[in-house]
């Protein structure tokens, strides 16, 4: 070979490196409460090398300012590459943990799973054959507990390996649940010891389920998430990677639910524990490409969800209140059934090519283009397993018998709904001089939803609507029969005779009951264009300028507003000169606006659109409004955003660094109704450590966050065609039919206005908030204000008292929710009572908690250690949502609570641990 | 300790090469100037130990060591230490120990440029979850590799970084989140269950909020795939994006909701014709109502969902509202 080749060619194998070093961190490195960051076998047992760093100055920092931690006192592994023997090792950390006071909080058991008794902290097994460069490493801990978790990896170093996990999270909602079901977890909750449907009346009902929940004991609410993967990776040549994996994720258990009877709210509503037994499998395979200039990513995956509990039916204890119909007894609907998330599959497909161009401007071109689904076709099931015998629709008086209990009723017997995605992503960074970088961006990301859309139309019947909530309420699309509303002799069933043909029953020119009644599903979705540019500028040799310039676009379908812009700018600052540290500030704005915002854009996909709006004398429009004209959805409001981020790493001294970190985020929603005024969202965090070589580690941290949120709302009154309102000064409002005298105002009243609902300006007068609004008066409007306050102190201490090296940490959390509000009592038609009880704001939702860990550990042989450990924990938690809620879980003969809501804890957990090498 | 007779001799062991393709790769890969002078050549890892053999105690623990003793693909890899300080000729004579243009160093003492000190990551580690990082915020910040990695000891348990998780090495900075998952609800990072990259690639990806995958949904779908449907019966906010009603890190308000129900419905609902715009206020709670106030299931509670409890979308065939 000549010479001349020779560097090249090794320049060419050393970048040709890049396909052999890509560091795999989607394997998870799972942990549990007591190992949070899983089991590292170079570090168990061991404490900070009395050597420290080696020859470097007693610390030594990251480049940002923030000081390195002393390595461990590992043995040397250097291996000797002429043994062809195994060199293998582990230990095991084992022993027994005691667990005092309320364990069973749900506080405490949130994510973790400590019970007294024999305890396999954690455990490491490993080997090397050095002549062969092949491995294995086995972790894991808290062996048979529900936060178990394992990993092992094996293979061949830079040449192939598979790694296998499993990891076990358990996540218990209440541990104050009154259960009155037996066969929790499974598709079927049977009633133990209470009638389903009730008795003899609502009232007795009730005493039968209050005298149930009091001999009921509390129990809990859990589900554990297990998941296990696998996966393999291979170096196939010096430029290819492979990789292929796989992962079965499996939840089981119950968490806390509700169901509903009637046409909703009045008839009849129970808290369930909803059943969970799902499974998501996961592959994915992929191929990598690295060169000098280029880089070339191909993935590939699937994710299959399957449901083990299609439906779940319970028995129901109420005696519920039907809705919309005749003739059914409420002591029929002894069960509830839902249909439950449905099997789904997924599928994405992703590339993704980068280049560099060094003698284009040093210019790196990166594109990524993906394309993806989401679907699922699940069978649907009948509206009812009743058949609803005797019943009738009202008004017009349709059987219901024999019509609802069938797929037959349905307008299409399986889900089919599928939604695509398409990505493409190409970014461009030039450096047309050293001190200089421009680059430019643009996202497209789409969804297109390809469902067929499903129309809740009986084929039976020819009714548009649906039962509801097992056939004890209605919604039903009727004509009108309100005098004047539609041609005399109308009958309520005009629309069943076109028979499910949408156009034909258009077509009939007939005003409907309602207009607010769902006639089919909205096919949701969007658009989202990003385009950047930026620059970034080195000012000397440890600062830096950067600015980005982005417009973002969306376009929805069939949402408020088609389309949304926000523009945003950036400026960015990074000095590392002026401080024994760095200085990093941002600061950001942006402005969203868009187009028109049309308060229904859900119109055809209603009953309003089944005919001309029945705005005769005497019948109520309210159902044509969904809100009022000057709401905005938060998330497509106008929006004008300031952000400044700060931080600052400072190396005190060589032993001390601190951090301080400020974030000031100003979210203005200049819209009179809805998400309204300034969010306000601050954080400021401190941080400071100080390091006494290998003898010492001690650290503290706060963090203070603050947050303000504003919305406002009206209280909707009335709008019917034919009458008038009457605006009194103390806010009320009272009406009549046009033409009739008025009412005398209320006692200490004056009258200040009168509108007038007419055929000809409801749409105005009614859908406009404003002082004569008859359906949104400003004096029916709410405000709330939303305060939320945290403060977090962190200490902890690493200490090297000779043979005994002490750990410690705690962490103090606090939080409070404020919840403020202003409104018109006399508008609201609020007695002085409730009024007094209502106040100017609900009873705050505070949290504390604190967290003690303390370790000692000191050996008693060579390969021995004793591990001593405590943990003390407390919580507190008062949320005004279960005020009550334990003393009296059934406030109304047609409500019932069963979770008592959080409780406060502390408990202890101690234990003695022994760690073996081997 | 003789640095300086076994540097050259190891010199003449090693020759030129390795020392010139080094500087072609950088110059062809990174486009960074070089600190180390053109003149240094590869001396061999004995030469480095002689000096630094508790670093090399500490190093022979981790995954660089392993492969580049035992399994190197390529004489770069080979060089073990200079694979990533570059060349130490000038570096190994004692009176030149401190002269930091003659090694690469990735502390702030030594001062290498932090472009320079991740060019030299990436003459191995770039493309693959890495391709998109020139240009990324991480990159824009002047984070350097070993401002998070510490390739010089096993530290963690995976991803040579510099704390023992890779959510404390993330939380070195980002405090505020720090703060977020010790909230009344969180996401389980505290716990060991999840880390910050089972959402984020810190090194880079196609979104603003580094997120490993194309949109927040496909995040949240990975554990939370009975969210996905589609349903028969969507709900808008919920298709387009999680966030619109969840925080992801950690919340003061249950199921780390941005805020308290029913108030954060009612931030989009409003329906006249309904209760969805009624004002739900203190006199409603159970605890009101010994007083004399009026329970309502819309305030006590799961709220809204009590009855609206399939929020996130329905297959059944009346489930319009969610109810079933």
């Amino acid at each position: 070979m000549k010479p001349a080749l020779r560097p090249l060619l090794a320049a060419l194998a050393c970048a040709m490196a890049t396909a052999h070093a890509d560091s795999n961190w989607i394997c998870p490195a799972p942990g549990n409460a007591l190992n949070p960051a899983g089991v590292n076998p170079v570090s168990a047992g061991r404490w900070m090398d009395e050597e420290g760093m080696g020859t470097r100055i007693p610390t030594a920092h990251s480049p940002s300012g923030q000081a390195y931690n002393i390595p461990y006192d590992n043995p040397d592994e250097t291996p000797d590459k002429k043994d062809a023997s195994w060199k293998q090792g582990g230990f095991a950390e084992v022993g027994g943990l005691k667990v005092f006071g309320n364990q069973n909080a749900a506080g405490f058991l949130q994510y973790k799973d400590l019970k007294s008794g024999g305890y396999l902290d954690n455990f490491a097994a490993w080997g090397e054959k050095a002549s062969e460069a092949r491995f294995y490493e086995a972790t894991g801990g808290a062996v048979g507990m529900d936060d178990q978790f394992y990993r092992l990896q094996f293979g061949r170093y830079n040449d192939w390996k598979v790694t296998a996990y499993y990891d076990g999270t358990p996540q218990v909602f209440t541990t104050t649940y009154r259960s009155l079901w037996a066969g929790l977890g499974g598709d079927n909750l049977a009633l133990t010891g209470l009638k389903p449907g009730g008795t003899t009346s609502a009232a007795a009902t009730q005493t039968n389920i209050q005298r149930a929940l009091a001999a009921t004991p509390t129990s809990e609410l859990e589900a554990v998430r297990k998941k296990a993967g696998l996966r393999y990776d291979a170096n196939l040549s010096e430029t290819w990677k492979f990789y292929a994996a796989a992962t079965d994720q499996k939840r089981e258990g119950s968490q806390p639910f509700g169901a509903v009877f009637g046409g909703g709210g009045g008839g009849g509503n129970i808290e369930i524990p909803q059943s969970i037994d799902t499974s998501t499998y996961d592959v994915v395979a992929g191929l990598r490409y690295g060169d000098p200039t280029s880089s070339f990513n191909l993935r590939a995956s699937a994710s299959f969800f399957r449901n083990d509990i299609d439906t779940l039916t319970f028995q129901n204890p109420l005696y519920i209140t039907t809705n919309g119909s005749n003739g059914l007894s409420p002591t029929l609907f002894t069960q509830g059934r839902f249909d439950m998330a449905p099997d789904n599959e997924a599928f994405n497909l992703k590339a993704e090519y980068a280049r560099h161009f060094p003698d284009f401007y040093r210019g790196y071109f990166t594109s990524t283009v993906a394309l993806g689904t989401m679907r699922q076709n699940d069978a649907l099931i009948a509206p009812t397993q009743y058949p609803l015998t005797g019943g009738t629709v009202t008004p017009g008086n349709v059987p219901l018998a024999g019509n609802w209990n069938t797929t037959s009723a349905l307008s299409r017997q399986s889900a089919e709904t599928r939604i695509d995605t398409v990505l493409g992503d190409f970014g461009l960074l030039l450096r047309p001089a050293n001190t200089l970088d421009v680059r430019g961006k643009v996202r497209y990301y789409e969804t297109r939803n390809e469902s067929t859309p499903y129309f809740a139309c009986n084929p039976l019947t020819g009714q548009w609507g649906r039962l509801l909530n097992d056939g004890s309420g209605l919604s039903i699309v009727t004509a009108s029969t309100a005098t004047g509303a539609n041609p005399a002799g109308t009958s309520p069933n005009a629309y069943n005779a076109a028979m499910c043909n949408l156009a034909a029953a258009r077509a009939l020119n007939v005003a409907p009951v309602a207009g607010n009644i769902p006639l089919g599903s909205v096919p949701y979705a969007y658009r989202q264009l990003v385009a950047n540019v930026g620059a970034d500028y080195r000012i000397g040799k440890s600062s830096s300028v950067s600015g980005v310039v982005e417009r973002e676009t969306f376009h929805r379908d069939f949402r408020e507003r088609d389309e949304t812009r926000e523009d945003k700018v950036k400026l960015s600052w990074v000095d590392r000169g002026t401080l024994d540290g760095t200085i990093r500030v941002s600061y950001e704005f942006d402005d969203r606006g868009g187009g028109a915002y049309n308060t229904n854009p859900y119109l055809p996909y209603y009953s309003a659109s089944l005919g001309p709006v029945p705005a005769a004398n005497g019948v109520n429009l309210a159902s044509w409004f969904k809100t009022m004209d000057q709401f905005r959805s938060f998330d497509l409001a106008d929006r004008r955003q300031n952000i400044l981020n700060g931080r600052v790493d400072y190396m005190v001294s060589q032993n001390m660094d601190g951090a301080f970190t400020l974030q000031m985020k100003d979210a203005a929603y200049p819209s009179d109704l809805g998400r309204t005024g300034h969010q306000r969202t601050n954080s400021a965090t401190l941080d400071l450590s100080y390091r006494a070589g290998e003898k010492a580690v001690i650290f503290g941290y706060y963090s203070y966050q603050s947050g303000v949120m504003d919305q406002k709302g009206v209280q909707p009154n009335g709008c019917t065609a034919g009458y008038t309102y009457y605006f009194y000064s103390d806010g009320r409002i009272a009406n009549g039919a046009i033409g009739a005298a008025p009412p005398p105002p209320p006692a200490g009243t004056t009258l200040t206005a009168t509108q007038n609902v007419l055929a000809s300006n409801f749409t105005d007068v009614c859908g406009n908030a404003s002082a004569t609004s008859p359906l949104f008066p400003d004096s029916r409007g709410w405000n709330v204000q939303s305060k939320d306050r945290n403060d977090l102190l962190g200490l902890g201490v690493k200490y090297d008292l000779g043979k005994v090296k002490l750990e410690g940490d705690f962490t103090r959390s606090l939080a409070r929710t404020r919840i403020g509000y202003s409104y018109n009592p006399a508008a609201l038609g609020m007695s002085a009572t409730q009024a007094a009880l209502a106040g100017g704001g609900l009873s705050d939702i505070t949290f504390s908690q604190n967290i003690f860990n303390a370790s000692a550990l000191f050996p008693v042989s060579p390969n021995v250690l004793v591990r001593l450990v405590a943990r003390y924990e407390s919580g507190r938690i008062r949320d005004w949502h279960y005020d009550g809620v334990a003393a009296n879980p059934m406030p109304t003969n047609n409500t019932v609570y069963l979770d008592g809501g959080p409780q406060d804890y502390h408990a202890t957990v101690v234990g003695i641990l022994l760690h073996i090498r081997m | 300790m003789n640095c300086q007779g076994d540097a050259v001799a190891a010199l003449l062991r090693a020759g030129r090469t390795g020392a010139l393709s080094l500087l072609a790769v950088l110059a062809l890969v990174s486009g960074a100037a070089h600190a180390i002078p053109p003149e240094a050549q590869y001396v061999g890892e004995k030469v480095c130990v002689k000096c630094h053999d508790v670093e090399a105690r500490h190093f022979s623990g981790t995954l660089h060591a392993k492969i580049f003793r035992e399994n190197p693909k390529n004489a770069l890899e080979a060089r073990v230490c200079e694979a990533c300080h570059g060349p130490g000729s000038l570096h190994a004579p004692r009176d030149n120990h401190k002269i930091r243009e003659n090694l690469v160093g990735y502390t702030r003492e030594w001062g290498t440029p932090v472009a320079e000190q991740n060019a030299m990551c990436m003459n191995c580690h770039k493309g693959g979850e890495r391709m998109h990082w020139p240009g990324s915020a991480h990159e824009n910040n002047q984070v350097a590799c070993s401002d998070c990695h510490n390739a010089m000891a096993r530290f963690s348990a995976t991803g040579l970084l510099r704390n023992a998780s890779i959510s404390e090495t993330c939380q070195n900075c980002h405090a505020q989140q720090r703060a977020e998952f010790h909230k009344r609800s969180h996401m389980p990072l505290p716990e060991g269950k999840m880390s910050c990259t089972d959402c984020h690639n810190p090194h880079g990806s196609t979104t603003r909020p580094l997120l490993n995958a194309d949109s927040v949904n496909d995040v949240c779908y990975a554990c939370h795939a009975e969210k996905r449907g589609p349903y028969l019966w969507e709900h808008a906010p919920v298709r387009e994006s999680c966030l619109n009603c969840h925080q992801a890190h950690g919340s003061n308000h249950d199921k780390l909701l941005v805020a308290e129900r029913p108030y954060l419905c009612q931030q989009c609902h409003t329906s006249p014709a309904a209760h969805a715009g009624q004002f739900f206020r203190g006199d409603q709670t159970i605890g009101s109502s010994v007083l004399g106030g009026t329970p309502s299931q819309r305030m006590i509670g799961r709220a809204c969902q009590n009855c609206h409890s399939q929020v996130h979308g329905s297959n059944h065939p009346s489930g319009a509202r969610f109810q079933r």
